[in-house]
């Protein structure tokens, strides 16, 4: 990207983690800037704790869920690469797909639809079944309405949802027919970051 | 003589409008009848006013004189309605095109319907030059601006797609302030400049100064709202490209005001300095936030008016009007920006009106707003015929000329070098297909022409070569570019508005997305626009909401208001398929729809069927469905067509509809009818109708046997079996549950076994809802029930 790598120095493995996510050097650093800023006590990895130091995170209904998929299950540390990683999904799409093509990796871009998909559905899927069925919907529903709803409607809801979506009469919603139910969605638009760009 | 003839000419007026209609006859005849009407009556008022005094004079003097005249059975005093009477009268023209057009099916496909009306214009106006009469002035800027602007715009502002508005907020406001910029300044230049290289045709052109070429460009600049609307109504683009050319027109309004004021004032003069340039701009900011802010105050004084009106249903309509048009009136009082206003005010108030007022008042500004704005728009275009056949013109060859090539050099220019540089900064970029529409949907329209007409005629010499300039170019855009845009749209495949249903689905992954895209934004320490999104949303939430919406339903999430709705839209469509069918299973168990058995032989079954048990938790969502009010907050703008309302027939009537189903669905159970429905597949309504009306035993109730348990309500029983009391009956079994309604309880019993002519009633009854129901479900208009004027929420 011709930017000198002395920079890029103190991040380790950045010219992989720029070819593999996309992200230019400067975005790169900005985001390790943002990593060190995160990390208090200076550990070179993110805690669950780190996360919550961001106050607005405690006001989202689905602030805990978000702080959980940085770390892959079991782990109690994010460290930067996979830090990079999962906010590489929500990188603005390419205008030209051509960088993906002379890279030679035939993996998919992690701001692919798909990609942006799966990651959304992991965050459903807090039991990691596979699938969204009725009660992590219904997880979901709760934290969402805030308690300003009452117990059936929350059920009503969940079950018009999973009936619209379940196509294959199994009370769950797998990774396609959730695809299918979002695909009027504009995913591109809608999760994508205008600072990563 | 004269009288006479106007007398004969309405009675064969009406006589015609009596007789079938034969489309293009009519409307030719109408034209005529218009054209001739109006200037003998211009003609005759003169006439007729001194005959009037005579007579009057002569009554008068019967009482002095000996000498009687014979009391005037007929008198004709025209004078006095006159005014009223030639706007009805152009008004009922304008309908009555309006009407034709749409009987002509293969016109209106080809050519659009401002083309029509302005050709409509050019006739009639046409026919009063011919009558030898004075053309009124009809297009007088008075009478545009605060007469037969305001509607449509406010129109356009209360059904203004927030969302794609906001989201797309930065590139309209480029088009709208640096593109007409670019637009006045380049017109004028080039124009000037042209003007000015004939030296050796010396003509009138050299007369013309640089600031009076300024303002002219700053005139002719402008995309026009109502073109714009009026067009790209019938071509139905897609939400983006709709939105960005419809918001440019919107808010390139203030830069006009302020161009125009500018340039006019100092054109006298000869020379605008820097400074003025400096005030300029500030006035431009001063003119465009002013008028924003003064929309938005009016609309937070309207939104909390109709907090209170729960008693007076009936003029919540007009609070919403009156606060609009006096917001632009007042913007209008300090030279700010009406227009701006008018929007601020209708998309500021909406989202608090509509969850404070009743369904019926929604359904009545809905329709009063569509009204005004469709007979305004057609006035206007009738308006531009008529104004272009009075003239004055001044036919320059090279300035019209020049004018309309420079206009469109200027906009496709404007819009692809503003592209390039509003894509580095967007997330979806404009392609070049969109680019072209854009560019090709810039229509002027009346605006400019009113501008041009309000010019001083001393100030401004050229004044009627640029009229004819700006007749020119707004017939060349309305006609040239209106009439082809649709099949350039249909040639260049661009994508087409989508007539998506939205699923429960799509509202809660959206939701999700953007709780998730805000917290992402947060650990990134990144203020983007779901931050501040979601904090607009918090502080609403908080404390606008508490404020301006009336007792719980300002409480109510986003999603529960969009799930009643759909609900709602369920048991709409359960009714149109004919009442007794059972739902297919996509209604889930605990959704009361259900549970409606076909007709089955008595004895064969009737052991068999249990008494539909209420479970409380139905019950429970029953009432509180029933609770809330029924027109929920449209969070994703309905797409709507300007001239066929009849679209939606779940917006409307939906409430009555609903209540009226839901009661029919508590007799059945209560009752433990079944229902001797003929079996049935999904039938058109009035198919249900006839059924009904040839078998009044279709939906009573079977005289009860004694194998089969019944309930029966005691539903009527201190009041008439009247549908309108039945209403009350549930919601005032309702308001126990912590309604803090005016009512207190009388708790629905499900009473004890009732006699014979109680029964019969109830027959009578839930027929009469039936063909009520039937009768709303084609009727889309505000329900003609007279007895149910009384609001059916506290």
């Amino acid at each position: 990207m011709g930017s000198s790598s002395s920079d890029m120095s103190h991040i380790p493995d950045a010219q992989e983690l720029m070819q593999e996510t996309g992200f230019s050097a400067a975005h790169l650093a900005r985001l390790h800037e943002r990593f060190e800023f995160l990390d208090k006590d200076d550990r070179g990895e993110l805690s669950p704790e780190d996360f919550s130091t961001v106050s607005e995170l405690a006001m989202n209904p689905i602030g805990d869920r978000i702080i959980a998929a940085f770390f892959s299950p079991g782990q109690q540390a994010v460290d930067f690469p996979s830090f990079v990683r999962i906010l590489a999904h929500f990188r603005p799409t390419d205008a030209n797909r051509s960088r993906n093509g002379r890279n030679g990796a035939q993996q998919e871009p992690a701001n692919s639809r798909t990609n942006r998909l799966k990651f959304v559905f992991q965050l459903y899927d807090q039991d990691r079944d596979g699938k969204i069925s009725r009660e992590d919907l219904l997880e979901v529903l709760r934290a969402m309405l805030e308690m300003q709803v009452e117990e059936e409607q929350l059920q009503s809801i969940a079950e018009r949802a999973i009936q619209e979506a379940d196509l294959d009469q199994d009370d769950a919603i797998s990774f396609d027919e959730f695809r299918k139910s979002l695909e009027k969605v504009n995913i591109e638009h809608k999760m994508s970051i205008r600072f990563l760009e | 003589l004269k009288l006479q003839g106007g007398n004969t000419l309405q009675w064969l007026l009406i006589l015609l409008m009596l007789c079938p209609p034969r489309g293009l006859l009519l409307l030719t005849v109408l034209v005529l009848l218009e054209g001739s009407v109006l200037p003998l009556g211009a003609a005759s008022s003169p006439d007729i006013s001194h005959h009037a005094n005579s007579d009057k004079h002569q009554v008068a003097d019967v009482g002095h004189n000996a000498t009687k005249k014979p009391f005037p059975v007929l008198a004709v005093e025209y004078d006095r309605v006159q005014i009223p009477f030639e706007i009805s009268l152009w008004v009922l023209l304008a309908s009555l095109m309006k009407l034709g057009f749409h009987l002509i099916p293969r016109l209106s496909s080809i050519v659009p319907e401002s083309c029509l009306l302005i050709v409509v214009g050019l006739l009639v106006g046409g026919l009063i030059k011919l009558a030898g009469e004075e053309v009124p002035p009809v297009l007088d800027s008075r009478l545009f601006f605060l007469c037969l602007l305001p509607p449509i715009i406010l129109d356009a502002g209360y059904f203004l797609p927030i969302r794609p508005f906001m989201e797309n907020l930065g590139t309209i406001l480029m088009f709208a302030v640096v593109g007409t910029l670019w637009n006045a300044f380049f017109i004028g230049g080039v124009l000037y400049g042209v003007a000015q290289i004939q030296p050796a045709n010396p003509s009138d052109l050299h007369q013309l100064d640089l600031l009076p070429c300024l303002l002219f460009g700053s005139i002719i600049s402008a995309v026009d709202p109502v073109a714009v609307l009026a067009v790209f109504e019938e071509i139905h683009i897609n939400e983006l490209l709709h939105i960005l050319v419809f918001g440019e027109s919107l808010l390139n309004d203030a830069v006009t005001v302020v161009l125009y004021h500018l340039f006019e004032e100092y054109a006298g003069v000869g020379t605008v300095t820097v400074l003025d340039g400096l005030l300029g701009v500030i006035s431009f900011l001063v003119v465009a936030l002013g008028g924003v802010l003064v929309g938005a105050i009016y609309g937070i004084l309207a939104a909390f008016t109709s907090r209170f009106t729960s008693h007076t249903r009936v003029i919540e309509p007009l609070f919403v009007f009156v606060y609009s048009y006096m917001a632009y009136l007042s913007a209008e009082i300090f030279h700010l920006s009406g227009i701006m206003a008018l929007i601020a005010c209708g998309a500021v108030m909406r989202p608090y009106v509509e969850a404070n007022i009743s369904h019926k008042s929604h359904t009545t500004i809905k329709y009063f707003l569509k009204m005004w704005s469709s007979v305004s728009e057609t006035l206007i275009f009738i308006f531009l015929g008529v104004a272009t056949v009075d003239g004055p013109h001044a036919w320059n060859w090279t300035f019209v000329t020049v004018t309309v090539i420079l206009c469109l050099v200027a906009r496709v220019i404007g819009v692809v070098g503003l592209t390039y540089v509003i894509n580095k900064f967007r997330i979806v970029k404009l392609t070049t297909k969109d680019q072209f529409i854009i560019a090709y949907g810039g229509l002027r329209g009346a605006i400019a022409f009113s501008l041009g007409f309000l010019l001083n005629q001393d100030h401004f010499p050229m004044r009627k070569m640029f009229l004819t300039a700006i007749i020119t170019v707004i017939f060349f855009t309305v006609f040239v570019q209106g009439m082809t845009i649709k099949p350039l749209v249909e040639l260049l495949a661009v994508k087409k508005k989508q007539e998506a249903k939205r699923s429960i689905n799509e509202e809660i992954h959206t939701q999700f997305l953007d709780h998730l895209l805000t917290g992402i934004e947060d650990i990134c320490g990144h203020y983007g626009h779901h931050h501040w999104k979601d904090k607009l949303n918090r502080f609403n939430k908080k404390y606008v909401k508490k404020c301006l919406i009336a007792g719980e339903r300002s409480k109510e999430p986003q999603l529960i208001a969009f799930y009643h709705k759909m609900e709602m839209k369920q048991a709409i469509e359960l009714v149109e398929s004919g009442g007794g069918v059972k739902l297919p299973s996509a209604v889930p168990s605990t959704v009361s729809m259900q549970n409606i058995q076909p007709k089955k032989p008595p004895p064969v079954k009737a052991a068999e069927r249990a008494l539909p048990q209420l479970p409380k938790g139905r019950e429970e969502e029953i009432r509180k469905i029933l609770r809330s009010n029924l027109q929920r907050t449209r969070q994703r703008l309905r797409s709507y067509n300007r001239h066929t309302l009849v679209a939606d027939p779940y917006e409307d009537g939906f409430g009555d509809l609903l209540l009226k189903k839901q009661k029919m669905i508590e007799l059945e159970k209560k009752m433990n009818n079944y229902l001797t429905v003929p079996a049935a597949p999904p039938d058109s309504p009035t198919m249900c109708r006839a059924r009904l009306a040839s078998d009044p035993q279709a939906y009573s109730v079977k005289p009860t046997s004694d194998r089969v348990p019944t309930i029966q309500v005691d539903l009527a029983s201190p009041q008439s079996p009247d549908s309108v009391n039945l209403l009350d009956e549930f919601r005032r079994a309702e308001q126990p549950r912590g309604e803090a309604g005016p009512d207190q309880g009388l708790m629905m019993k499900p009473a004890s076994a009732q006699s014979g002519p109680n029964k019969s009633r109830e027959d009578d009854e839930s027929r009469d809802q039936q063909q009520k129901l039937m009768r709303c479900l084609s009727d889309p208009g505000p329900s003609a029930d007279e007895d149910e004027d009384e609001p059916f929420l506290p």
